[in-house]
């Protein structure tokens, strides 16, 4: 049994390394320059246009090598900081999380209170439930122009954004899970003449603390996406914006390192929060 | 305002010219908002030595009288640093504000303000500023409209569509400098090379930077004076500069007519061709600008006029051929434009590459004047007005001297030794047409092709 | 005026329940009986009569439409620690292991205790109910059998007044809920503890309850009669019941009442001889051993 296992864990690394290499190979086969076709151009011209161009074609996407070399360059030095506009990746990065965690940490504070309530009260529920619903659908990025214009700090307003869009899973998923909590669980609380307060934390959250962490896992990742977008529109700092900077260059390159980047990150920030909810899940 | 205190008709003592209880020489102590001209502020220094001298009046007037006024002045510098002082005092309208941020779209338009950074004219004021690069037009607005930054670089139309609260609150806004003239091209896509009659881009699309640009009223104009109504026969987006070439590249667009380094970068990576050079258009128009807010200038005059002159230099420095490739170098930089210098080299020598496989030399490509020109306000209110973005009756003359500050770029200029233009002499021909600003409604009149 | 002046332990006076309005009709009405202290109460009816109503609001879970209930002279208005509950469906915490379970219940007694003394007093329990070594254990880790013994710890550790019993044992399996009936049995012994429990299940009732309260079908279920366990505790035994000389008559007195009576109970009343405040109390298995002749012979129908 653990052998079969183990030979089918090995087997799936092996085919992934050998999809890893055929996507690398075809890409790198793809990306080859083409050979000079086009007429020949006056060595004058050439040298004011980039490569492909002096041959009469458009320039080409990097090879996997070529981005190879970038993510080294930037892994090699991701914390210099050459003026206003030009940080390194780390601190780009970590602008970024800073941002996500600020924004999502006060989500977290905000929805899983009135969650609470929400999911307690079905009076509070009724009451509440025709704004989530008409809030819940829209684009967080939808918030931007309205957030700078009212709170007039892009940063704030970044956080903002986060905030907004990572409150909703959250709300919605500690309404819900406080909501489903066993009858029988609260008879107990209640025939061992358990306070509100002691029953809220010794019953009530552990018992829909899976379905609390399952929501906040939703809200990071939106939080994720959107502050790359955020920052692609704001500008400034962070991920998002160095994403943009590099756009402007048509630096295909550090545009492929940063969505590299901004995918390893991301799925570190599922898994640190899928071991949480590991934590908290109980089996019945 | 000041007298000067070397001319020995003048009495020192009785009473400051501002009207304040106070001596003249006390005025600038005093008063904590200083007049406005360089030169008085060294008469107020001048005078405060003189009377340190010769505390009592009369004896200065025998003095003066005696000596003349050059000497004297030159016998006191021997024992006082006259000019250190002066220019100490100069400064010391200190600037209510050190630290500023000054945003930036990155495109050579921008040029003054970027290279003022990297090259000292900021640091020369006195002043600590950061320059910071904005990823769009709406956002550059707003963050300023929230105060996030002292000044920016906008297009030239923005300041009037702020203050005329068209696409936003109305917000009284100055534009005090002009950044760049001319430097803006049409490109189209290499699949379009034999296309090169207006006539024959029924159906193209077009992307401009922002629907407030000279860009949007140039590309409209240029293909409205070949028959083609840009809301009908073309169709026209407002695209970031940045995405342009990408989407040129990607075929979403057929041209656009943009700023660089976009149009050349789409040479450079061989997506595009430059059809025709604004300059070709209208030789001299404008396209970018440098803007505060009305509030910003009148609540930090130090810190606005130190922005300025700095400003002014950095352009006045910039319009010189020679400086053109330091330049180019000084911003490139991923902090900067994150552009190859050899692209940039070339929008600014105006030696460059036209896509097509020629090698073509104007250069005025791309020139720098600060000079703010109400007839420019003007003509942009009269296209604002033709494709129907401006309604109803606007008072075409005040709004323009409202916003376009050509009189403090005027004072600014002749203090830095430079020549200000008669603000009433300029001519405008955009394509054989000539614009009298006097006559703004019936411009608009004039076109066969308009929405109003 | 009519209430005996001596009220038992518990005391249930003209409880009634209908959901709804008024209007409704109830699902039990006028339903009147005692637990003595140290007494084992069984309730059997069909299911639908509202025995697990009448059982929440003795807990103190449900209200009733009319009537009280009167526990040691006072009428109860909520759930109590006196009251402990142990539910059908064991209703164990499956986030905390069964130490954790338990010692909830006893820091909600004596919320002063420090851990140790709660950890303590809780281990006592679970000796009690056989599961020590388990004591970290996870409620998912435990069988059927054990998740109700650790109910039943968690009952007892508030050491209660009574214990209320929903049909404690009904999804175990026979030899498990032999062995577990055998448990309480010897429990509530040691403890002379007061229990009020639910059942269906007629052997059940006979090995452990002293009184069986019948009740008719619903709506309007009505309690019939109270039938007197005469079998001595000491000589209940799973094993050898069936072979005590009252065992088939008490068991056929009560399956007569759940096959026929309970369906037909309003017939058999018709001559107004019923009296919903003093019961019957019958005693099928005295007239097994010595049968009066007064006593209609009971018909055999299973």
């Amino acid at each position: 049994m653990t052998t079969l296992k183990k030979s089918l864990g090995l087997r799936a690394a092996l085919l992934s390394l050998l999809i890893f290499a055929a996507i690398v190979g075809l890409w790198q086969i793809a990306a080859q320059p083409p050979a000079a076709s086009g007429p020949a151009v006056d060595p004058e011209y050439a040298k004011l246009v980039g490569a492909a161009a002096a041959t009469g074609a458009k320039s080409a996407m990097p090879t996997p090598a070529d981005i190879g070399v970038t993510i080294w360059k930037h892994l090699m030095d991701p914390f210099y900081v050459k003026g206003t506009n030009d940080k390194g990746i780390g601190i780009q990065l970590a602008y970024s999380l800073g941002r996500v965690l600020l924004g999502f940490g006060l989500a977290a504070l905000f929805a899983v209170p009135l969650g609470f309530l929400i999911g307690m009260s079905p009076l509070v529920y009724r009451a509440l439930d025709p704004f989530i619903q008409i809030l819940k659908p829209v684009s967080p990025l939808a918030w931007m122009p309205l957030a700078l214009y009212t709170i007039k700090d892009s940063a704030i307003s970044s956080i903002f954004v986060i905030f907004i869009c990572s409150v909703w899973p959250m709300l919605i998923n500690t309404a819900f899970g406080v909501a489903s909590v066993r009858r029988e669980w609260l008879n107990v609380a209640r025939t061992l003449e358990v306070g509100p307060f002691r029953t809220a934390f010794k019953v009530i959250l552990p018992a829909a603390a899976p379905t609390i962490m399952t929501g906040m896992r939703i809200s990071i990742g939106i939080a994720w996406l959107v502050i790359v977008a955020a920052e692609m529109l704001v500008g400034g700092t962070g991920i998002g914006y160095f994403v943009w900077n590099e756009w402007n260059n048509l630096s295909i390159a550090n545009i492929v390192t940063a969505i590299l980047l901004i995918g390893v990150v991301g799925l570190l920030l599922d898994q640190g929060l899928a071991r949480l909810t590991k934590l908290v899940t109980y089996p019945e | 305002m000041f007298k000067d205190p070397f001319d020995p008709k003048t009495l020192l003592k009785p009473r400051c010219s501002c009207g304040g209880d106070h001596a003249p020489a006390d005025h600038a102590r005093l008063s904590a908002v200083p007049a406005s001209d360089e030169q008085r502020f060294s008469r107020v220094v001048d005078a405060a030595v003189l009377r340190a001298v010769f505390p009592v009046d009369a004896q200065r007037r025998q003095f003066l009288k005696t000596v003349g006024a050059t000497t004297a002045m030159a016998a006191i510098s021997s024992v006082f640093p006259l000019a250190t002082a002066r220019e100490a005092f100069a400064q010391g309208g200190a600037p209510e504000k050190k630290d500023l941020k000054v945003g930036f779209i990155p495109i050579t338009c921008a040029t003054p303000i970027i290279m003022a950074h990297p090259m000292g004219f900021y640091s020369k004021q006195g002043l600590n500023v950061e320059v910071v690069k904005t990823a769009g037009w709406a956002v550059i607005r707003d963050k300023s409209l929230a105060k996030e930054y002292d000044a920016a670089h906008m297009l030239t139309p923005m300041p009037l569509a702020i203050s005329l609260g068209i696409g936003s609150n109305p917000v009284p806004w100055t534009m005090p400098a002009v950044e760049n003239i001319n430097g803006q091209a049409i490109t189209l896509a290499i699949k379009h090379k034999d296309k090169r009659n207006p006539k024959d881009w029924k159906g193209f699309r077009f992307a401009v930077p922002f629907d407030y640009s000279m860009h949007n009223y140039l590309l409209r104009y240029y293909v409205a004076e070949h028959g083609l109504d840009p809301d009908k026969d073309i169709s026209i987006r407002s695209v970031p500069p940045a995405e342009m070439v990408a989407n040129l590249r990607a075929d979403n667009i057929d041209g656009y007519l943009g700023p660089d380094p976009f149009n050349q970068r789409a040479v450079f990576d061989g997506v595009g061709f430059i059809h025709v050079l604004t300059k070709e258009l209208w030789d001299g128009h404008p396209c970018c600008a440098f803007t505060v807010s009305k509030e910003f200038a009148t609540q930090n005059p130090n810190a606005y006029r130190a922005l300025l002159k700095a400003i002014i230099e950095a352009t006045a420095y910039a319009s010189k051929q020679e400086n053109r490739k330091e330049i180019a170098r000084a911003i490139a930089p991923t902090n900067y434009l994150n552009q190859p210098e050899t692209v940039l080299e070339q929008i600014l020598t105006g030696t460059y590459a036209d896509g097509l496989g020629a090698v073509k030399k104007d250069p005025n490509r791309i020139d720098f004047d600060p000079f703010p020109w109400n007839q420019f306000a003007i003509w942009i209110m009269t296209q604002m007005k033709r494709w129907g973005q401006l309604k109803g009756d606007v008072d075409y003359a005040k709004v323009a001297a409202d916003v376009y500050l050509a009189t403090d770029t005027a004072n600014m200029m002749k203090e830095m030794g430079l020549t200000p233009p008669d603000p009433s002499k300029k001519t405008i021909v955009i394509m054989g047409k000539a614009f009298d600003p006097a006559k703004p409604n019936e411009y608009v009149e004039s076109f066969a092709i308009k929405r109003s | 005026m009519d209430r005996p002046l001596q009220r038992p332990l518990i005391s249930v006076e003209g409880l009634a329940r209908r959901f709804g309005d008024s209007n409704q009709p109830a699902v039990f009405e006028n339903i009147w009986f005692g637990i003595d202290r140290g007494e084992f109460v069984c309730l059997i009816g069909h299911s639908g009569c509202g025995k697990t109503t009448i059982l929440n609001v003795l807990a103190g879970l449900d209200q009733p439409s009319d009537g009280a209930v009167i526990v040691d002279n006072r009428e109860i208005d909520g759930p109590s620690l006196d009251r402990a509950v142990i539910f059908q469906g064991h209703a164990l915490l499956p986030w905390l292991s069964v130490m954790g379970n338990i010692a909830f219940a006893v820091s909600s007694r004596w919320p002063s205790w420090d851990r140790a003394k709660v950890q303590d007093h809780a281990r006592k329990f679970i000796e009690l109910v056989g599961l020590k070594g388990a004591e970290a254990k996870k409620p998912s880790q435990l069988s059927g059998g054990m998740k109700q013994r650790v109910g039943i710890a968690r009952a007892l550790s508030i050491q209660p007044k009574m214990l209320l019993m929903d049909e404690p044992f009904s999804a175990l399996d026979a030899l498990t809920r032999g062995m577990l009936q055998d448990e309480v049995l010897r429990i509530c012994a040691d403890t002379n503890q007061t229990v009020f429990m639910i059942t269906h299940d007629v052997d059940e009732a006979i090995l452990l309850a002293d009184k069986i309260v019948l009740m008719t079908n619903g709506p309007g279920a009505k309690i019939a009669e109270i039938v007197v366990n005469t079998m001595p505790r000491n000589e209940r035994h799973r094993n050898d019941l069936h072979r005590h000389p009252q065992y088939y008559a008490i068991r056929n007195h009560l399956v007569e009442f759940l096959v026929n009576r309970s369906k037909a109970f309003d017939q058999e009343i018709a001559d107004g001889s019923y009296d919903p405040r003093r019961l019957k109390l019958v005693k099928p298995g005295l007239a097994a051993v010595n049968p009066p002749a007064e006593v209609v012979p009971l018909r055999h129908t299973l």
